[in-house]
């Protein structure tokens, strides 16, 4: 594992009186698949649209390879957006693109290459999640697990060194959900850092090396499963809690 | 008593402070639009469908909205003419100037505003609530670039020529009913002796400054939106009541300008 690609420093958001995050300290390696994980409502998915630069911290910093998010102007940020990949909890597949063009929009919109390899490109990246099928159809036309799926093709089209999930099983069956997760684990590449944010613990233990736990914005675990002995009852229980929970309803 | 009055001020200051932002998100849309028109960074066949949208999809409305229009104004006009001197000959050619420099521009941008407008806001703050404009940032497409840009150069030629269209269907209603019920002919009727080439850049450039604006104040209200369903149906309503409010307060500034200044 090499340096920190994403460092989170004091990083504190608020939206109106509410303080969602507080004094969050993070590193996020190259190479690790993180786990973000926590009850629901308290902070998650706030701090992954912070890592990203969708949201400006209004306490602390977020370092993308040493760089200040909040400093950049729009071109260093789009210089530094070219290394993401965010898959979105509602899939946020453009409605009005077909599955092709959604899969290609961000080579076409960073990679400047041939039209004739970004459709090579999407292509591979759509047989790979398993929809070759599905390259003309609407994302109206697509299952929910289908959605996700061309929504992650879509997030690792461009081989990012960083990659974003936000709880990629949100609203999908068991099946599906470990279909997703099976994908996560083979999309996943030595050097890219990894951030999944979810609910289904018992799947995240199949790719995740280190877990962080959110509880009303503050980290109250930071470490690998191993660690866990170690941690507050509370964040055991969460932890065993919700992967029991998980078992239960396979 | 100090509570009191910080709620107090509270009461007050909560409206003017969101009536600022707002006037400052709207004023930040504008200046990211002109700097990409300057940039030349614009969507070609985007524009080319907004305007199909924008333009064929209103040309029935704008029949129906600014014929009747024709056919109540003459009326009104020329019963009260009739009653007081029955001379109709001055009526046509007053009521075509009237159309180039007030209803024409006014009454489409008013339309633009309700039709377009709330279809913008509507479409945009789905497009918000649904994580799309998140998506559209992550792959580096600027949603101001990408999303209102195409929808003011549209939306600007569009208006104006809707405003052209709009003159034309007055004057042909009006032209019918005071041929039908008036008995004035319709060559006296269409006569262009009171309209005068300023009658016409006047009319031409309140279209242009309506279908500019009307984009950016509904783009605006759209990528605000927040809170699910409910809050693009808040954005929405936002756009109607903030564009139409624009059109109303631009016919405004134009129409003095134009007389004061260019003694138009």
């Amino acid at each position: 594992m090499s340096g920190a690609a994403i460092r989170c420093e004091g990083l504190g958001k608020r939206f109106d009186d509410t303080w969602v995050l507080r004094d969050v300290d993070l590193d996020v390696y190259r190479g690790e698949v993180l786990g973000l994980i926590g009850p629901g409502g308290h902070g998650k998915s706030v701090l992954l649209k912070c890592l990203a630069g969708l949201l400006s911290p209004d306490a602390g910093r977020v370092l993308v390879d040493g760089e200040d998010l909040a400093r950049l102007g729009p071109l260093g940020l789009a210089r530094v957006r070219e290394q993401y990949g965010y898959v979105f909890q509602n899939y946020a597949l453009f409605d009005f693109m077909s599955v092709r063009d959604n899969v290609a929009f961000p080579l076409r919109q960073q990679a400047h290459l041939p039209p004739a390899e970004i459709d090579a490109r999407v292509a591979a990246r759509l047989a790979d999640v398993g929809l070759a099928h599905a390259l003309d159809l609407l994302p109206r036309e697509l299952s929910g697990g289908m959605k996700k799926r061309v929504g992650l093709a879509r997030a690792t089209v461009g081989d990012p060194a960083i990659l974003l999930y936000d709880d990629p099983s949100a609203g999908l069956d068991p099946v599906t959900s470990s279909k997703i997760f099976q994908l996560i684990a083979r999309m996943h590449r030595p050097a890219a850092a990894t951030v999944v944010v979810s609910h289904d613990i018992d799947r995240m233990r199949s790719v995740c090396s280190r877990y962080v736990m959110l509880e009303h914005g503050h980290v109250v675990f930071d470490g690998p499963e191993a660690a866990l002995a170690d941690a507050p009852e509370s964040v055991r229980a969460f932890f065993f809690g919700a992967a029991h929970k998980h078992l239960e309803g396979r | 008593m100090n509570a009191a009055l910080e709620r107090g001020f509270r009461a007050v200051g909560a409206p003017l402070v969101a009536v600022g932002s707002h006037a400052f998100g709207i004023y930040s849309v504008f200046a990211q639009v002109v700097m990409a028109l300057l940039k030349g960074a614009v969507r070609w066949r985007e524009v080319v469908r907004q305007s199909y949208l924008i333009g064929n999809r209103s040309l029935f409305f704008i029949t129906v909205t600014l014929g009747f229009l024709g056919l109540i104004s003459v009326y009104q006009v020329a019963s009260q003419i009739q009653r007081i001197l029955p001379d109709f000959t001055m009526m046509g050619p007053a009521f075509i100037q009237l159309m180039w420099r007030e209803f024409a521009p006014t009454i489409t941008g008013l339309m633009i505003a309700t039709r377009v407008g709330s279809g913008i806001a509507a479409e945009i703050g789905s497009m918000v609530v649904t994580e799309q404009v998140d998506a559209l940032r992550m792959c580096n497409a600027d949603p101001v670039r990408y999303l209102i840009v195409p929808r003011t150069i549209a939306s600007t030629v569009m208006v104006m020529m809707l405003t052209i269209y709009a003159v034309f269907i007055a004057t042909i209603a009006g032209m019918v009913l005071a041929d039908v019920v008036f008995n004035v002919s319709p060559s006296t009727f269409v006569s262009l002796s009171m309209v005068s080439g300023q009658d016409v850049v006047l009319g031409l450039v309140k279209a242009l400054s309506f279908g500019f604006w009307i984009p950016i104040v509904a783009g605006q209200a759209g990528l605000s939106a927040s809170g699910g369903s409910a809050g693009v149906g808040w954005a929405t309503t936002r756009a109607v009541v903030a564009s139409s409010f624009a059109v109303i307060l631009l016919d405004f500034i134009i129409s003095g300008i134009g007389y004061t200044v260019f003694d138009l």
